[in-house]
């Protein structure tokens, strides 16, 4: 299993990214607490695509620099995107407010993490996590 | 996916799946509200010890099945969650506020029973 | 003396074939060497002790090699290892065996605490020796007597490759085996009385020491179904932002499983550092010193004076 697609346009989808990128993780030897990370992160992304978007999808796949082994989590969707990314990275979140994006958590989670969007076409998040 | 609920006594146990999706905890959410009320419960535990991650949904969820077990008069207790998760949470910057936690089933039941008595102690 | 360790634990699974192939690109070394080679193998072969000679009596001048030179059995194994490496050199076949036999003596130079700068220095005196001897040989030819030279250089300088590389990771290992034990000794050991764990921490908390903390504790939680934590950092080293953070996901982990944790030694210092720095410890209980916590800790679990709790 080297890389995966994973269709988000339904909840039940979510679950399925997370147990996918739970096991792809697994493949390259990540600690079981950090696979618990990786799998949240996934969630929240997804969730993301969910509420934002008609449709979207997540890819999964293996990474490597610099003689690390890794994950990366490519999170698409062709919603509305975000009008204002700095707002949207900020912590709103930790007051549980259901408006927060998961990103701000996600990128907590994950070790490295980026965002493009584009009004009126989409957002893509890449994040990345490896191997120590 | 039809979630489990036992009753015992005034008590409503709810065992969280693995593979629970969104719509799924929110039923949940909603069965819970619905019997809290039939039978009168005094308390709720939910059990999490089956999940494997616990974001932010989830963890709004539990908030809210929480508070609507207070309104109605009951404690909730979450349960079960695991070290890994416990970690991941907090990490993402979540809080159970508001909500009783314990070790695990035997515990869950056994803080209800305490603050059932400190109630008893103050009506006495 | 204890017998020097001839079960080394090799890396040298990490040499690929592709891998030593790539090598010998990298000094290019091609057929017209291996001809040469072959051409000289007299020169090497015939004054095998001279050239070992002068590898090792050049180590002997310098007091940095004492760690070798002084121990007479290692010494001997280095000696027999460096005869059977320029028995090797000249052999042509430089396959695994070749790069095992190499990355050994690495790691023997490695653990007598030879430096590289030092073993460039004799190695360079032993290629000088067989280079004396491979230049009078071609005395009425120089060019071709350089040239025959310069070919086994190649294979030298793929030897110095292997054997530096082998010296670095034995050192990387050393250190990290180092820190592990360190860490090792800083590891709090956890005290339990009945559902309350008692945790004193130790010295400089890093976040991969505190990653560690938090989630031995959490496990000790489960395992001991503790109700009451009673952590002590009066035993940090610092508290800075990095370290208030880790502790407060700690206690807020620990809430997730139903342990409360109160946190004692935070002098007023650190109190004060806190503040200044804007960190609010305000949802975690913290008491001056460990006899304070446990008495919280006791009250918080509803033991009262008169209790006597039974052995845990």
């Amino acid at each position: 299993m080297d890389e995966l697609r994973v269709a988000v346009s339904r909840d039940a989808d979510i679950v399925t990214a997370r147990q996918l990128g739970r096991e792809l993780a697994a493949q390259v030897g990540f600690a079981g607490s950090d696979l618990t990370l990786i799998a949240t992160a996934i969630s929240e992304v997804a969730r993301n695509i969910i509420s934002y978007a008609d449709n979207g999808e997540i890819l999964l796949g293996l990474a490597h620099k610099d003689g690390l082994q890794g994950v990366s989590v490519i999170a698409q969707d062709d919603g509305p995107g975000i009008p204002d990314i700095d707002r949207a990275m900020q912590d709103g979140f930790s007051t549980g407010r259901s408006l927060g994006l998961g990103l701000p958590g996600a990128r907590r989670l994950m070790d490295e993490f980026e965002i493009e969007s584009e009004l009126g076409k989409g957002t893509t998040v890449t994040m990345r996590k490896w191997c120590r | 996916m039809p979630v489990p609920i036992l009753k015992q006594g005034e008590i409503l146990i709810a065992s969280v799946q693995a593979a629970m999706t969104d719509r799924d905890l929110l039923q949940l959410k909603d069965e819970l509200a619905d019997k809290i009320g039939r039978f009168r419960s005094r308390g709720v535990i939910i059990d999490v010890t089956a999940l494997d991650v616990m974001d932010s949904f989830a963890t709004r969820t539990l908030r809210g099945i929480a508070a609507t077990a207070r309104l109605r008069g009951a404690q909730a207790v979450v349960v079960g969650v695991q070290p890994d998760v416990a970690i991941a949470i907090v990490q993402l910057g979540l809080t159970l506020q508001g909500v009783a936690t314990a070790l695990d089933l035997e515990e869950g039941l056994e803080l209800l029973r305490r603050s059932t008595m400190k109630v008893d102690h103050c009506d006495g | 003396m204890p017998k020097p360790q001839s079960a080394l634990p090799f890396r040298v699974t990490e040499f690929a074939p592709s891998d030593i192939e790539r090598r010998l690109e990298f000094v290019n070394l091609g057929p017209e060497d291996r001809g040469r080679i072959a051409a000289v193998k007299a020169d090497v072969l015939d004054n095998l002790d001279e050239h070992i000679a002068a590898f090792f009596d050049h180590l002997a001048k310098f007091e940095e090699a004492r760690g070798l030179t002084n121990r007479a059995e290692l010494l001997e194994e280095a000696k027999r290892l460096k005869r059977e490496h320029l028995v090797a050199m000249v052999g042509g076949d430089y396959g695994r065996d070749y790069i095992d036999q190499r990355f050994r003596l690495g790691q023997l130079y490695s653990r007598t605490a030879l430096e590289v700068s030092i073993f460039m220095g004799a190695f360079h005196n032993l290629m000088a020796s067989v280079g004396r001897r491979i230049m009078s040989h071609h005395s009425t030819d120089a060019l071709a007597g350089f040239e025959h030279f310069t070919s086994l250089k190649k294979v030298a300088f793929f030897d110095i490759a292997i054997i530096v590389d082998a010296m670095m990771a034995d050192r990387e290992q050393t250190i990290r085996q180092q820190q592990d034990a360190i860490r090792e000794l800083s590891t709090p050991t956890l005290q339990v009385r009945d559902q309350l764990l008692i945790l004193p921490i130790i010295g400089l908390l890093d976040t991969q020491r505190a990653k560690q903390l938090t989630d031995s504790l959490l496990r000790a939680i489960r395992t001991h179904r503790a109700r009451v934590v009673v952590m002590d950092i009066t035993g940090v080293a610092t508290v800075d932002s990095k370290v208030a953070n880790h502790l407060i996901q700690t206690v807020e982990a620990a809430a997730l499983m139903g342990a409360s944790v109160i946190v004692t030694g935070v002098s007023a210092e650190v109190a004060q550092s806190l503040v200044t720095l804007g960190i609010n410890l305000g949802r975690i209980t913290t008491l001056g010193d460990l006899q304070g916590g446990l008495e919280e800790a006791e009250r918080i679990l509803g033991y009262t004076v008169t209790q006597t709790s039974e052995a845990a």
